[in-house]
């Protein structure tokens, strides 16, 4: 068990006794958590930053808090929660990869939504979960003018699906039939092609794990945590196909 | 380049105006707010994956803190 050592020099104790006091609050206790969590919410952001409007997940913030929970020896696990609708390929692809090669024992859980980028993401960690209510949409990447000092081609945009279909079927049960598939279907989207997975559905076809909640997460991480040999690392690499890539 | 299932014209509209957040790093935690008087601010989101500072009484959003630029 770690311990969360906060300085505890005189301001804190007397903000402690101010806030007794003012608020009749006691400060409750420093927490001795063995994870860390990665809330990845909003818009995932990469190489442009998207008008405030916007709620997003920097790449800048995930990176180095994903390298200082790989160094730091008293977290001993990582737990990712997904409510996302996607965002850039480069920085969710990014942080897909680093989740996956982490020595440390990582749980997913897709709540509310899980879409597009967050797919990779959510397959990236050791075991996943999602809840019942939660959806996942697979689509195809989109022609949208938008691409950073690119030629934009028809084969550009086909190179960066299949990099994402690759790293999904890499790291899940998926078959890339089924998910290639799953994502040029018609008739289930209003007005675009994909497929929206809700729940038990991306259990089903072999997207996610298991079906569960916080408390299901948390217990797998801290059972990977006791017991490291519980943990099957990723390391399912196919030899590239002829005619993979084009 | 975005994959994502909000239409573009929703992410890049700049049609109405959100309060700008400045980021800022208290006790080693990354926070975003909104700048107020002087180097008063008002915190309206932690940046931190260790869940223990979601829980602390001086970081809870809303709360306004002293910061220096």
């Amino acid at each position: 068990m770690i311990q969360v050592n906060m300085p505890q020099n005189e301001q804190t104790t007397q903000s402690n006794l101010q806030n007794i006091r003012q608020l009749g609050q006691m400060n409750l206790p420093d927490g001795a958590l063995p994870f860390h969590v990665l809330p990845i919410i909003g818009q995932v952001e990469g190489h442009m930053v998207l008008p405030p409007r916007n709620k997003t997940t920097k790449y800048e913030h995930v990176i180095p808090q994903l390298v200082a929970i790989e160094q730091n020896p008293r977290i001993k696990g990582l737990l990712i929660i997904l409510n996302t609708v996607g965002g850039d390929i480069e920085a969710g692809l990014a942080i897909a990869e680093m989740i996956r090669t982490m020595s440390k024992p990582t749980v997913s859980l897709v709540l509310g939504g899980g879409h597009s980028i967050g797919t990779p993401i959510a397959v990236a960690a050791d075991y996943s979960y999602i809840c019942e209510t939660a959806t996942m949409t697979i689509h195809p990447v989109r022609l949208t003018g938008m691409v950073i000092g690119v030629p934009q081609t028809y084969d550009y945009l086909d190179k960066m699906q299949e990099r994402i279909l690759r790293f999904i079927v890499e790291n899940s049960r998926i078959p890339m039939e089924q998910l290639r598939e799953m994502m040029f279907r018609t008739g289930e989207l209003v007005r675009d092609v994909g497929t929206v997975l809700i729940g038990e559905d991306a259990v089903r076809c072999g997207l996610i794990d298991q079906i569960g909640g916080l408390g299901d997460a948390i217990e797998r991480l801290q059972s990977f945590i006791m017991n490291p040999h519980l943990v099957r690392k990723n390391t399912f690499r196919p030899l590239p196909q002829p005619g993979f890539y084009n | 380049m975005l994959y994502t299932i909000v239409p573009y014209d929703d992410i890049f509209s700049e049609t109405d105006s959100i309060a700008n957040r400045q980021e800022i790093t208290i006790g080693g935690v990354i926070m975003q707010i909104e700048p107020g008087e002087g180097n008063l601010g008002k915190i309206s989101r932690l940046i931190s994956t260790n869940p223990q500072d979601y829980l602390n009484p001086r970081y809870q959003p809303g709360t306004i803190v002293f910061f220096t630029e």
